[in-house]
């Protein structure tokens, strides 16, 4: 049954493309591909659910058809990651049957009709892979297409060179992970997932190493850990909402699936160091990617960055697993893998849902710099309703399914204190405290986002005249938010999979005692806390509407409300270190400062990583290839000389070797 | 049997809370050479304040009626978690501490947004600052948490609060004078008293909290004004809880249901007293030193758990 299901998604993913362009002529066909991809992620959910709850291995070995080892198979893991891609994908898919039929017309609505199951595809096959073949070729294809996507909202200079820095960064990181593949190469029968989990168990430790290293930095990049997460920002904000949902979403979690793999499946116990090593890069993007949310008051870069925080959340319970196993606390180990998958759902469920929201906010406003908006409340009831469940989801309030990932996080960096070595059991409590920081900026970040967008009088035109948006596009953020709210509130539907889970990838993990108390707590608790609300909305309150009082002044008006950055100052102020901020402030006429005739303000923040870390790399780089083309005298015969200068070099070698 | 009582203690946290407040004014007011007002007073303000209107600003949204009830609401289970009478509370698991800090932060985030909501400056004003002190404080709050909990061997407050019972007062070790600084920082800033902010003052310099809720009235105002007061019951409660502990009975007996109230009335008004002595003796602090003042509740929090991990 779910064997079916399964190819069934395949199929309907790979044969869209031609539907949608054949449908695109006849205009009764136009809902003919929505509804196909919708069927076809729905499949795919319901294989992905059954395989996850009852494993039986689904395997498709297309190396006997085709002359390369392409193969796919379903074991758990790849199963919870494939129900992330679906569950996600089919209510994108929802919004989109409204969004694109709004935004695009002609050749640009069929490209993306085109390449968005295309994308959905690659990372299908990105998490179902099990050969390194599949795995890479879907690797390659997820950043081909998404950069396909970001180009139909246009090409200008500015959007090509922001491109450009996503698919450098993509490749660059793209050629870490074929390194980690290859080097199982000497040491293993064949490429293929069974052969290099056997391989890696005998391989020496310096390769072990070298092998995670490679993992950390390829698959860091792709997840955009601090200080690889330049590309995030950039990429984000051009591609079209539904786009960014999953580029955000899901796109960024493939990553840390091979993660998982490489450092759970295929290497399994390292030393303690890999953990700390991962953990303070959890650390510093949660951190720097929080407080860099905090300055944003464009709503995709700020959720760009708010991305490079929760990949921080989720890296942080990643290595308190891996220092976990080394220290051989199975348990304890499962526990906190245990909040890093879920996390990663729940950041794929509120990110996405954010990201439609912004999308909504455009489509009603027009514009996604917050400072414009405000009030849309009242202008937008389901909308402002469900993105306030998403922004409570993403700040990790209880009853929401963000606490949830956090609170098994927190739980097990207490369970560090357990053990015998005194590293860890300083390190890992201290990290709570890191969590709990990242945690309340992440709070701050989104009151921000929620007050400033949605509350309060509007501060323009547009958001004054915004109107609530159509019914598919709430449908579709409405199942994000149910997704939330159920996660928050009966965790045990996912805690009960996800402990099989890791109980497969950690051999011997016996999770500690009580610590999934939560999900026998938790409906109480929501239970008791809605009982209290609706006591409390009962007593009996006679509302009257009156203008708030204006100190004696006329009237309250926008401009005199606080904005997103007055917001956020006193906070920037206090973390001033982490920006740099460049001010520069213009007072015209200079000799009269307190009577100025105009005033100017500018402030940017120095992105000190571009600065400090990318610009001497890309100078470096430019020089050495400023040299090399020196060779390039453009006379044939010099040419033939290098040619056969390398092939007496080359014999040599072989000689030699 | 015990269930009751732990529904008992929940009902005297939140029915004994405006008291609690009550006495802290007077015992001020006394300090400060005034004849004060009655310790009953703040009844008698929820009284007027449930009788009156609520009025609401024409912009705002259902957000702005919606966040009292919120936040009353969080506080309440918030206040479930805590052990008053004997040595467990109404909700208790693995891990409840932290649901308890974060469940305060869910009635703080939506007090923020109600008051963004109002479309005036002061709400907005109050709402920043108290983002900023919220934030910091986050961290020293849990991690003082923690290295309770580190050296309780346990991730319950009920098995940290019979921990300590189990100890000598004289056996403690430094790493509890360590967390209760921590925490007693932590808990003025999260009740907003002085030195962080003054619930005194109307003053647009100064005010956070009260800047926050200045477009609230009515019943509206009454349920803030009411969960304001359990939060700091319920913090006050869960130090003493923490911390000094003896006197609480250990198993059920009719004895012990006579005492412990006693004693714990006697020790929530040493805490008051100890309050209305620092908020006399001290002048709130300036906005920007507050994250100095939040940083030496972090320093003080990590070398607790440094510590208590050290000496496990």
């Amino acid at each position: 049954m779910a064997h079916i299901l399964f190819n069934s998604l395949l199929v309907i993913l790979l044969a869209l493309p031609a539907v949608t362009l054949l449908a695109s002529p006849f205009k009764a066909l136009r809902h003919l591909s929505p509804a196909l991809l919708m069927i076809g992620l729905v499949a795919g959910a319901v294989a992905a659910a059954r395989s996850l709850c009852h494993p039986c291995l689904i395997a498709s070995d297309l190396s006997s058809i085709t002359p390369l080892p392409f193969a796919l198979a379903l074991d758990r893991l790849s199963a919870y990651f494939l129900l992330l891609i679906c569950v996600v994908g089919a209510p994108v898919a929802l919004f989109s049957f409204s969004y694109v039929e709004r935004h695009y017309t002609g050749r640009r609505r069929d490209w993306l009709w085109a390449l968005l199951p295309l994308f959905l595809l690659s990372m299908v096959v990105v998490v179902t892979a099990s050969t390194a073949f599949a795995f890479l070729f879907g690797w390659e294809l997820m950043t081909l297409f998404s950069a396909g996507l970001i180009l139909i909202d246009g090409d200008d200079s500015q959007r090509r060179q922001k491109l450009f820095t996503y698919l450098l960064m993509m490749h660059a990181g793209a050629a870490a992970v074929v390194g980690a593949f290859f080097m199982f190469a000497p040491h293993a029968a064949g490429l293929d997932f069974a052969s290099i989990r056997v391989a890696a168990g005998l391989m020496p430790a310096g390769v072990r190493t070298a092998v995670f290293l490679l993992a950390f930095i390829g698959f860091g990049t792709k997840a955009g850990i601090v200080p690889l997460h330049v590309w995030l920002p950039k990429a984000h904000p051009i591609a079209p909402s539904p786009v960014s949902a999953l580029m955000s979403g899901v796109m960024l979690k493939t990553a840390i699936y091979g993660f998982v793999r490489f450092g759970f499946d295929f290497l399994g116990t390292g030393p303690a160091w890999w953990g700390y090593l991962v953990l303070a890069a959890g650390a510093l993007s949660g951190v720097l990617g929080v407080l860099y949310a905090l300055a944003e008051h464009d709503i995709k870069r700020l959720l760009a960055y708010s991305s490079v925080e929760n990949i921080g959340v989720i890296y942080l319970g990643l290595g308190a697993a891996l220092v976990f196993t080394a220290n051989h606390a199975p348990g304890w180990a499962a526990l906190a893998l245990m909040g890093a998958l879920l996390h990663s759902l729940n950041h794929a469920l509120f990110k996405s849902l954010l990201f439609l929201g912004a999308g909504a906010l455009a489509d009603a406003t027009h514009t996604l710099d917050i400072e414009e908006l405000g009030g849309l409340f009242n202008r937008m009831r389901t909308t402002g309703t469900l993105l306030l469940i998403a922004c409570c989801s993403i700040a990790g309030l209880p009853l929401f399914n963000g606490f949830v990932g956090e609170w098994l996080t927190f739980q097990s960096f207490l369970g560090g204190a357990t053990l015998a070595a005194s590293a860890p059991a300083i390190v890992l409590p201290l990290m709570a405290g890191v969590l709990a920081l990242i945690g309340g900026l992440a709070a701050a970040c989104f009151v921000n986002l929620y007050g400033v967008a949605f509350l309060g009088r509007p501060r323009s035109v547009e958001a004054g005249d915004a109107v609530e948006v159509p019914l598919a596009m709430r449908a579709g953020m409405a199942l994000l938010a149910a997704a939330c709210v159920v996660i928050g509130i009966a965790p045990a539907i996912i805690l009960r999979p996800l402990s099989a889970i890791v109980q497969d990838l950690i051999p011997g993990a016996s999770l500690p005692e009580g610590a999934l108390s939560i999900a026998r707590f938790v409906p109480w608790l929501a239970a008791m806390v809605i009982a209290i609300m609706l006591g409390v909305a009962l007593v009996r309150r006679v509302t009257r509407l009156t203008a708030t009082w204006a100190c004696g002044s006329p009237a309250l008006n926008s401009r005199m409300q606080y904005t997103s950055t007055a917001f956020t100052s006193p906070i920037r102020k206090v973390f001033a270190q982490a920006y740099r901020p460049d001010r520069t402030l213009s007072v015209e006429p200079a000799e009269q400062p307190y009577f100025p005739a105009s005033i100017s303000y500018h402030s940017i923040r120095t992105v000190h990583f571009e600065q400090a870390l990318y610009r001497p790399a890309v100078n470096t780089i430019v020089a050495a290839a400023n040299r090399l083309r020196k060779l390039q005298t453009g006379n044939i015969q010099v040419y033939l000389l290098y040619m056969f200068l390398a092939l007496v070099l080359l014999l040599l070698f072989m000689r030699l070797a | 049997m015990t269930y009751a009582l732990d529904v008992l203690q929940l009902l005297l946290l939140l029915a004994a809370a405006p008291l609690v407040r009550g006495v802290v004014s007077c015992l001020k007011a006394r300090l400060q050479n005034r004849h004060g007002a009655s310790v009953w007073r703040p009844y008698s303000e929820l009284r007027k304040l449930f009788s009156k209107e609520d009025l609401v600003p024409p912009t705002a949204s259902p957000v702005f009626r919606l966040a009292p009830v919120v936040l009353f609401a969080a506080t309440v289970a918030a206040a479930a978690f805590v052990p008053a009478l004997h040595g467990s509370a109404l909700l208790g698991a693995t891990g409840d501490f932290i649901l308890l800090a974060y469940l305060l932060a869910l009635g703080r985030f939506f007090l923020i947004l109600g008051a963004t909501d109002g479309g005036s400056p002061f709400g907005g004003m109050g709402a920043s600052r108290e983002a900023l002190v919220s934030t910091l404080a986050e961290a020293p709050l849990l991690l003082g948490l923690t290295a309770v909990a580190i050296a309780a061997h346990t991730a319950t407050i009920a098995g940290m609060v019979r921990w300590t019972l189990a100890q000598q007062f004289f056996h403690l070790s430094a790493v509890h004078a360590l967390a209760f600084a921590a925490l007693a920082l932590v808990a003025i800033a999260e009740t907003g008293r002085v030195p962080v902010d003054n619930p005194a003052t109307h003053l647009e310099l100064t005010m956070i909290h009260e800047a926050m809720v200045l477009e609230y009235s009515g019943p509206s105002l009454a349920w803030i004004e009411w969960a304001g007061a359990i939060k700091l019951s319920a913090m006050m409660a869960l130090l003493i809880a923490l911390f000094m502990p003896w006197g609480m009975p250990v198993s059920f007996s009719v004895a012990g249901l006579v005492v412990a109230p006693v004693v714990f009335a006697l020790k929530m008004a040493a805490v008051a007293a100890g309050l209305a002595l620092l908020e006399s003796g001290m002048a709130k602090l300036r906005m920007y030193l507050v994250p100095d003042f939040l940083g030496m509740a972090c320093a003080l929090s990590i070398l607790a758990v440094v510590f208590t991990a050290m000496m496990r």
